[in-house]
């Protein structure tokens, strides 16, 4: 790595483009990523296709390598350097970043994929034809775009492109707004004749539970404050849908904090983005955020994006809450019958 | 690519409305997305300051789009966070340009 590139972009951002170029994930996981839906049988070839995204699949490396990188930094070797450590590990074949979240994981099941089966189950319960490419699925490349790389994120779409084509796709479900944001606002500008249908997850449950019957109910009532993404938000502009779907669910009560901090006005958390590049500011504005959260004196934080919740579920731990912080997904999967 | 980040600052009218909307805002102007795009002019066109500490600037925006909403509000169409993600994206290529030619 040069120093020129080093300079202008923060060290873990290129580690996460090599991640993405390499390993086709942003952790740089080698390994089966699909287990979470070996059980489901999901057809290759349906209506719709379901994407999964790197966020869900791979959160519980990322927070482990975030943890160790934490722990190193204690001893004093900067967060840089942790981070350098796990990729000389790569190299010689240790797969530290799994070893790491195996250990922060132990004891405990994995969350971040029982929401994506969650989501699955949720679309298979509303009659959705839905199908999956398993381990054919890339990698959208969004954090290319961010971190800059934006010859290698256009490359990056195209290929993805053919490969949605050679299995026949037209529509496509995804979950995390920011892979879903890249698929359907950014894609269309760098890659010829791109004519994908994609919608949000939230976007389709809204609409086909209006069209049904269906009532959720949660077994014990509960009070609920729903943080807005700002990828689902302000980028996918979604901000109605995930309020009718928890209005809908019967014995959850739905808080929001002050006008000028939800919908597309919400407070941004700080997860996702800033995490490589300014650790210091990001638990900052996470704390921040979490206050403003609990003023509202709800007992559950929901929210839509896997970076969101890692990054609420971590300030809640650190300013020791006492609130639960949930995907929506959870909350409605456990609703419907 | 310099061109159009420069095209695109001068659309904003310098109303500072974006600075209270930023969460990373602290107390200075480079906290928020006047300060950032104000930076990224002086940096380009006359030179200020150096590619890392103008990158150092643009790595802590969280890309959260809020004061891109705000600017919406008073429709003078400025897209602050995509001007400071087209610029992270043109010092990175600069970059990749010079790694190239070095090796």
């Amino acid at each position: 790595m040069s120093k020129s590139l080093k300079n202008v972009v923060p060290v873990p951002h290129i580690y996460i483009r090599e991640n993405v170029l390499h390993k086709g994930n942003i952790a740089g996981v080698a390994g089966d990523k699909t287990a979470w839906a070996k059980d489901l049988n999901l057809p290759r070839q349906a209506e719709h296709t379901f994407f999964a995204g790197c966020g869900y699949q791979f959160m519980r490396y990322v927070e482990g390598m975030m943890r160790a990188a934490a722990s190193i930094e204690k001893v004093g070797l900067g967060r840089e350097k942790g981070l350098g450590i796990s990729r000389a590990f790569g190299k010689i074949g240790i797969d530290l970043p799994s070893i790491s979240a195996k250990v922060a994981a132990a004891g405990r099941e994995d969350t971040y994929t029982r929401i994506l089966g969650g989501a699955v189950s949720i679309l298979l319960k509303l009659d959705f034809d839905v199908g999956y490419l398993y381990e054919d699925e890339p990698c959208c490349g969004s954090p290319l775009y961010y971190s800059g790389f934006l010859d290698d994120y256009i490359e990056n779409a195209n290929k993805n492109f053919s490969i949605f084509k050679s299995h026949g796709i037209r529509k496509l479900i995804g979950l995390i707004p920011a892979c879903t944001a890249s698929l359907r606002d950014y894609y269309p500008k760098y890659v010829e004749g791109y004519d994908l249908e994609v919608y949000h997850f939230i976007e389709v449950v809204a609409q086909r539970l209006k069209e049904t019957d269906i009532k959720p109910k949660l077994k014990e009532n509960v009070t609920v404050a729903y943080h807005d993404p700002c990828q689902l938000s302000r980028y996918l502009e979604i901000t109605s849908a995930p309020r009718e779907v928890l209005e809908r669910i019967e014995g959850l009560e739905l808080r929001e904090p002050e006008p000028e901090q939800c919908k597309q006005w919400s407070t941004c958390c700080g997860g996702g983005g800033l995490e490589a590049g300014a650790p210091e500011l990001c638990e900052r504005l996470g704390l921040r955020r979490l206050e403003e959260l609990l003023n509202t004196g709800a007992h559950v934080i929901a929210t839509h994006c896997p970076a969101c919740v890692m990054q609420l579920k971590r300030s809640a731990e650190k300013l020791k809450a006492d609130v639960k912080v949930m995907d929506l997904v959870e909350l409605l999967d456990e609703a419907l019958p | 690519m310099q061109e159009e980040i420069l095209g695109f600052i001068q659309t904003c009218i310098n109303c500072r409305m974006c600075v209270p909307m930023c969460p990373t805002y602290e107390g200075w102007a480079t906290q928020s997305a006047f300060g950032r795009l104000a930076a990224i002019n002086l940096h380009l066109k006359y030179g200020l300051g150096t590619e890392e500490e103008l990158s150092r600037l643009l790595f802590q925006c969280a890309t959260c789009r809020r004061c891109q909403e705000r600017c919406k509000m008073l429709s003078t169409n400025v897209t602050p966070t995509d001007i400071i993600i087209k610029t992270r994206q043109l010092l990175a290529r600069k970059a990749l340009a010079r790694e190239r030619k070095g090796s």
